[in-house]
């Protein structure tokens, strides 16, 4: 009868329709995976993902066990034993140590928490941010669409790490404001365009109709409709967003911008500056490993991303 | 198409003004306003206040700004007062404009025909080496790419040069100076390209194909030489070769550091693009593998490419930023990181404004190009 509530489900039915749908995503997950694990490159990208995973995990359980902090810590550690200080790597130091004294492996492995930090906390706010202003915009169409594809207009305009190194006058660059204006400078610029014209397509498909003759809102429809679909293609350029993050942060402590301690491009730069790279005998040992690890961490972020693409794009499954 | 052109320019300005409009509230979102940047007393204060327009009322100081900015006017910097920024940009432009713009037509051009061809041949020893040196080199870190170079053809092999942008002792009493000469070679450059485009779209009408290709070779063959031999022959030639080879180095970072990209954003237009029906109909009629290749896939594939590109050209302009910095250049990346070195605030925001406005630019030329390349666009009605 016209009017009459819905009567709310009893719990029993709640569960199974709860369990139904776990057992549906779980099903969705392993078809993906299924997809996934056919592709060697997206694989070698997770297994280097994992590598620096776990080395940012067991930096501080190293620090507590096998390492001597007076020696190993990687800001304010200091060998004693071994005097002139950049050496060249070593049975206690297995890549050497800086001109600081301080041991290169263990900042390295240091670094990948700031690394992973940044890059992680980036692609996420970029998702957020993109989804919500790409769907908002192309569902409701009209001015909506106008003003809010304005603002991206805008965003696209600005390259991050030129704004960032003026935030850097402002404000104090620790990693998380690096992070986040990163993410928001790329989730509402380039991303939320991106994002907008996924929509548009899956804004014309029939389940959206269905959505709203059946008298969903417009709440509803963007929820439960539009965001699981829109779902795969951010996760893909949020990875992406991941690979740009760290790298603008790299450059950014590279030159000195940043107000943390402790990243991979200060590495370089220290590397760089205090090892006489374009002397006769330049000293590389200081400044591969950092180097290596940037490339080898967004390149691996970048090949997943890849990967992912070609699992969630239909069009390239079809084959 | 050109009502596309418009509309789309039109938006580019709405645009460009918004950007303005937000730096504006951003310089006025500051706790402190320029004058507070001087050490100074009160009165001498009110002095600088009023000759920077500070005490005007807000609304009559966003006229200004954005008078001025439609006037070319960014005011005047810190750093080198009394010189007005955009002079400055003026200045150090050229070299970042060459870097940038050659850098990255030779990367997308270079990363969308590899992946073309990458995407035709699937599986072996060809895909996976591109894919992992591609994407090596785009996610490497840009100044240890340079550092790299430099070690190995600079210093190990010497095969190029590596330090500044031209040669004192080549240069000594030469009778130009080296951005009149990096103008005019831009210029040829460009001019060239512009012709070549030009010439691809007014032979297009010639049936015979392989009159249709001798025709544009021939006249390729002989535009080049004629530019080569009028260079060769004025008294600058020798010095245009000197800067090109100073420009070998950085030019090949650049490209190395952007083409990964690209080629694999082809790579995957063209794997959904050799899933369409039109293809497998095309193989049925008997067309040759390349025919079908360049001419019913990559042509289509090339679209959505073409957006995503516009998308990336602040990484290439980014990376060309670096890599002058590495490169030891005096251009807008010794600009910019000397304006943040101290506090040089007009500078910066005269700089993120050309920067803007010349993605904007580039923005539109991809948006045209795309328009020209989807006839669905080009011949729709009402263009």
């Amino acid at each position: 009868m016209i009017g009459q509530s819905i009567r709310p489900a009893s719990l029993h039915a709640r569960w199974r329709l709860f369990r139904h749908h776990t057992g549906a995503r779980w099903q969705s997950f392993l078809s993906g995976w299924y997809l996934f694990r056919r592709q060697p490159l997206g694989l070698l990208g997770v297994a280097i993902i994992i590598v620096y995973g776990i080395m940012a995990v067991l930096h501080p359980i190293l620090m507590s066990t096998v390492w001597n902090r007076a020696v190993y810590d990687p800001i304010v550690g200091y060998d004693l034993a071994i005097q002139p200080h950049p050496t060249t790597p070593s049975a206690q130091h297995i890549l050497g140590t800086d001109n600081f004294g301080r041991d290169v492996l263990s900042q390295l492995v240091a670094g990948a928490q700031t690394s992973f930090g940044v890059g992680i906390l980036a692609g996420l706010v970029a998702v957020i941010v993109s989804t919500l202003l790409g769907a908002t915009a192309a569902y409701f169409g009209g001015l909506v669409d106008l003003i809010l594809m304005g603002i991206s207009d805008v965003f696209v305009l600005m390259p991050a790490p030129i704004v960032m190194l003026i935030f850097g006058l402002l404000l104090r660059l620790e990693w998380p404001v690096v992070a986040i204006g990163y993410g928001l400078l790329t989730g509402l610029g380039g991303q939320a365009i991106v994002v907008k014209a996924q929509t548009l397509t899956v804004k014309a498909r029939p389940f959206i109709e269905a959505a709203k003759l059946a008298g969903g809102g417009h709440g509803h429809i963007i929820r439960k409709h539009i965001l699981p679909s829109l779902i795969p293609i951010a996760i893909v350029h949020g990875v992406f967003t991941v690979v740009g993050a760290v790298l603008t942060e790299s450059l950014l402590s590279f030159f000195g911008r940043t107000s943390y301690h402790l990243s991979w491009g200060m590495m370089i730069w220290l590397g760089q500056e205090t090892f006489r790279l374009f002397t006769v005998k330049g000293q590389w040992h200081a400044i591969l490993p950092p180097a290596l690890s940037i490339m080898l961490y967004c390149g691996a972020f970048y090949l997943v991303g890849r990967a992912l693409d070609e699992v969630f794009n239909p069009r390239l499954r079809r084959r | 198409m050109y009502r596309f052109i418009i509309h789309r320019i039109v938006r580019g300005l709405v645009a460009l003004i918004l950007f303005q409009s937000l730096l504006f509230a951003l310089v006025h979102a500051l706790p402190y306003d320029f004058s507070s940047l001087i050490l100074t007393s009160p009165s001498n204060r009110r002095f600088v206040q009023s000759y920077l327009g500070l005490d005007l009322p807000l609304w009559q100081q966003y006229g200004r700004w954005l008078f001025d900015f439609l006037r070319f006017d960014l005011g005047r910097s810190y750093l080198f007062w009394p010189t007005p920024v955009i002079d400055i940009l003026g200045a150090n432009l050229p070299r970042t404009l060459l870097l940038f713009l050659s850098g990255a037509t030779i990367a997308y051009g270079f990363g969308i025909w590899l992946g073309k061809v990458l995407a035709w041949r699937r599986g072996g020893l060809l895909e996976l080496g591109a894919t992992l040196g591609g994407v090596a080199a785009y996610t490497s870190f840009a100044p240890f790419l340079g550092f790299v170079l430099i070690m190995l053809f600079g210093r190990e092999l010497r095969w190029f040069s590596y330090q500044r942008f031209v040669d004192h002792n080549v240069w000594f009493d030469a009778p130009v100076t080296v951005d009149w000469l990096l103008v005019r070679i831009v210029a040829t450059a460009f001019l060239l390209f512009g012709g070549t485009l030009l010439l691809w779209h007014f032979t297009r009408a010639v049936r015979r194909r392989r009159r249709r290709w001798s025709i544009r070779l021939a006249v390729l063959l002989v535009a080049v030489l004629a530019v080569g031999w009028a260079w060769f022959q004025s008294e600058v030639g020798y010095l245009a070769l000197d800067l090109l080879y100073h420009l070998v180095l950085p030019l090949t970072t650049v490209v190395l550091l952007s083409f990964g990209e690209t080629m694999m954003l082809m790579r995957t237009a063209m794997l959904e693009t050799m899933g369409e029906e039109y293809v497998l109909t095309a193989r049925a009629i008997g067309f040759s593998d390349k025919t079908i290749r360049d001419r019913h896939v990559a042509r289509n594939a090339i679209l959505p490419v073409l957006t995503r590109l516009a998308l990336n050209l602040p990484f290439v302009l980014i990376g060309s930023l670096v890599i002058e910095r590495v490169f030891l250049w005096t251009a807008m990346g010794q600009v910019v990181f000397n304006a943040v070195e101290y506090y040089d605030i007009p500078l910066l925001l005269g700089i993120l404004s050309v920067v803007g406005a010349l993605t904007l630019l580039a923005h539109i030329v991809l948006d045209v190009a795309y328009v020209y390349l989807d006839p669905r666009l080009r011949y729709a009605p009402g263009s």
